[in-house]
């Protein structure tokens, strides 16, 4: 594998839930360290299975691995790092200011990039610390910060006494005034990760559309601030010899037309290729086996579960049922979401009501398909991108104008934080909202739970809102609308495997947070739900078993599970495909 | 001279960036406060969601978050007692607060020379 070939000192793992990073980055350490070199594996998954992937307790402490001799793990867990930070600032005032005053402060502290800065702030000694560092040939992360931190980090307009001058000013940047690490350590830790003889930096995606595009966007970003040493690992392709199973010569030739159409700038990166393995990555030898090029000897007999779980088209008949209604999709990007808000508003217009889908489908080709071909279907498109630069360009104009060039340095960065985006296109797609009370909306996304307290807590929606209506004492707030389940339904889309789902879990929990209670969860993607008969694929379906029930007794009030597309469902008949009984 | 204390709600960015719009009162309230600094008052900022043992240390703010909520703020102190709550102050209500009776003029001297269409600088 070209990504084996002259490690350096450190290598990061990048790329979006379910990928298969985290086993990469186990995988490559047991490599390492079966040639005798000293490794730390640092995990900061908050789904980390580190520790269950090697057997042994591992935690918040650099931890020899029995099992592989110079090997040690550490697992840092992000949600616990941002507790923490949560705790030096709120804790002091906890029972001194009011319950709700503390509980307001929290939800500030609450979001994404406190998240991450404070699980960056928690790495940065084993990037710099010599103490640290000396004890190992190789440090390697699981996982690595954004472009939106680093650039942050990298602004001189961040350090300077900027935040203290101007606490108005300051945004993503908030957590890093009260972090404890000096000035120094971060721009040393920025260094070090763009430096190429020292650092380098694994894409992992799969053979698919979605994933591919989103690596090629993380690509970008991340060599636009030179971090240009970047590998690409295509992992989980389905193997050839699979291919007279036709579910899985389907997506074969799915993923190979994806691969076909990869991005350039990915094309251009020293890429391997790893097939899709029978079981899940859990103990050294399945970890040796995933970047050895061995054939896998298959167990012979394979358990087929034919039980079927609940469709689709059992959501959309309860649906239905209410006659008018908000839908909304959420979940993590490269899920489905878009798909799936497209396969119900179509099934829903098909059985003659009124519905207009509302999507943020970046790739125009679903809009194009559907616009004008169904009776009863209207559709919208918000453009994200164009929304989220029409408030940056609104903001910089108004808020920026005063602002000095550092100030407006950062307040531009700020503006490209992921809340800004989901902030732009919540307010586009708040405008269709209203619409529900007549007909069926169908969005293929939602804010999420922080968001909403925040603009709620702000009472600034109270106000909007009370601005445009005559009469100012009746009113109902996106917040109420969404708390509603007669009037919205939120649903959940997944994928069967352990970090989307987890990750999904993070999502409701969020949600619960601000009242809102999902409605159902749509298992997208199943191959459980394909009956393959395929032993490889068999081996698959059984490990998303274990992920199924979980979700179906753990987390979903209702649930649908949707097989596995051989093709894009692109079209009025291929997604209302994914609405038949069977 | 007077000690102005602002103590601004939890914004986790008061630019409004995250909020559904950007807040035209605190645009103009961080520029009236850098002309105050400018002028030689005496001013300083406290964010709630960085700075709450600014607030949890005052019994007057506290006192204030009991009764009122954050909902009430932002408040403003003058040398320690409530001068203000619920909006920032203009311009010319901070040059009074901090008694900066030059600085007042300069401004009634603006809006004289604005004045000419109609009174004050809101109708035109």
């Amino acid at each position: 594998m070209k990504l084996l070939k002259d490690v350096p000192q450190f290598l990061f793992f990048t790329g979006k839930g379910g990928v298969g990073k985290t086993s990469l980055a186990c995988a490559t350490a047991v490599r390492l360290a079966d040639q005798g070199k000293r490794v730390l594996l640092v995990s900061t998954d908050p789904a980390s299975n580190v520790g269950h992937v090697f057997g042994v307790a591992i935690g918040n402490t650099v931890t020899q691995i029995p099992l592989v001799s110079n090997l040690s793990a550490l697992e840092i867990d992000p949600q616990a790092a941002a507790q923490a930070y949560r705790d030096r600032i709120v804790g002091p005032v906890r029972g001194v200011l009011p319950e709700s005053v503390v509980r307001g402060i929290e939800e500030q502290l609450s979001g994404a990039c406190t998240t991450e800065i404070a699980a960056f702030d928690e790495f940065t000694e084993l990037l710099t610390d010599p103490a640290m560092i000396e004890p190992f040939d190789h440090i390697i992360f699981d996982t690595a910060p954004t472009g939106h931190t680093i650039r942050l980090l990298q602004l001189p307009g961040a350090w300077s006494g900027f935040l203290d001058d101007n606490p108005e000013g300051a945004s993503c940047l908030g957590p890093l005034s009260g972090l404890e690490k000096q000035r120094q350590r971060y721009s040393d830790a920025v260094a070090v990760l763009a430096d190429s003889c020292r650092t380098r930096l694994v894409l992992v995606a799969r053979a698919q559309r979605s994933t591919l595009i989103e690596a090629a966007r993380t690509s970008e970003e991340l060599a636009h601030i030179g971090f240009s040493h970047q590998y690409l690992v295509v992992n989980g392709c389905m193997p050839k010899s699979e291919a007279s199973d036709p579910v899985a010569s389907a997506i074969l030739k799915r993923e190979q037309g994806a691969l076909a159409a990869m991005p350039e700038v990915l094309r251009a990166l020293p890429t391997d290729k790893r097939d899709l393995l029978p079981f899940n990555l859990v103990g050294v030898d399945a970890l040796r086996a995933l970047l050895s090029d061995a054939t896998i000897k298959l167990p012979d007999a394979v358990q087929h579960r034919t039980e079927d779980m609940p469709r689709l088209s059992g959501l959309i008949d309860e649906i239905e049922k209410a006659g008018h209604g908000l839908i909304m999709l959420m979940g993590k990007g490269g899920v489905g979401k878009t798909t799936m808000a497209a396969a119900i508003a179509v099934e829903l217009a098909a059985r003659g009501h009124a519905v207009q889908l509302t999507t943020s489908d970046p790739a125009a080709h679903l809009a194009d398909t559907l616009r004008g071909d169904t009776a009863n279907l209207t559709l919208s498109r918000i453009d994200p991108h164009a929304e989220t630069e029409r408030y940056r360009q609104h903001v910089l104009e108004t808020k920026g104008k005063n602002l000095d060039a550092q100030g407006r340095a950062l307040l531009e960065e700020d503006l490209r934080s992921p809340c800004t985006e989901e902030i732009a296109v919540f307010q586009a797609f708040s405008r269709a909202i209203r619409e529900a009370n007549h007909a069926f909306v169908v969005m293929d996304t939602a804010p999420t739970g922080h968001t909403l307290l925040l603009l709620d807590a702000t009472g600034a929606y109270h106000r909007e809102v009370a601005r445009n209506m005559k009469d100012s004492t009746r009113f109902t707030t996106p917040m109420m609308q969404l708390q509603n389940q007669e009037h919205t339904r939120i649903l959940i889309v997944t994928l069967a495997e352990t970090t989307p789902v987890l990750e999904a879990a993070n999502l409701q929990e969020d949600l619960r947070r601000a009242g809102i209670a999902p409605w159902a969860w749509i298992v997208n993607q199943s191959l459980a739900a394909a009956h393959p008969a395929s032993r490889l694929l068999a081996l698959r379906a059984e490990q998303e078993w274990k992920q199924l029930e979980s979700v179906q007794q753990e987390y979903a009030s209702r649930i649908a599970v949707v097989p596995v597309q051989t093709e894009e469902p692109v079209g009025i008949d291929a997604l209302r495909t994914l609405a038949e009984t069977d | 001279m007077k000690k102005l204390q602002v103590f601004d709600p939890a914004l986790c960015c008061s630019t409004g960036v995250c909020g559904t719009d950007v807040d035209q009162a605190l645009v103009d309230f961080s520029a009236d406060v850098d002309w105050l600094k400018h002028a030689g008052g005496h001013i300083e900022r406290f964010n709630l969601a960085q700075q709450p043992m600014a607030f949890a240390d005052s019994a007057v703010v506290k006192g204030f978050l009991e009764c009122s909520g954050a909902e009430g703020l932002p408040l403003i102190l003058l040398d320690g007692e409530i001068a203000m709550a619920g909006r920032y102050p203009t311009r010319k209500e901070l040059a009074r607060f901090a008694g900066l009776s030059a600085a007042l003029e300069a401004i009634a001297v603006t809006e004289v020379k604005s004045d000419a269409c109609c009174s004050g600088s809101k109708c035109c």
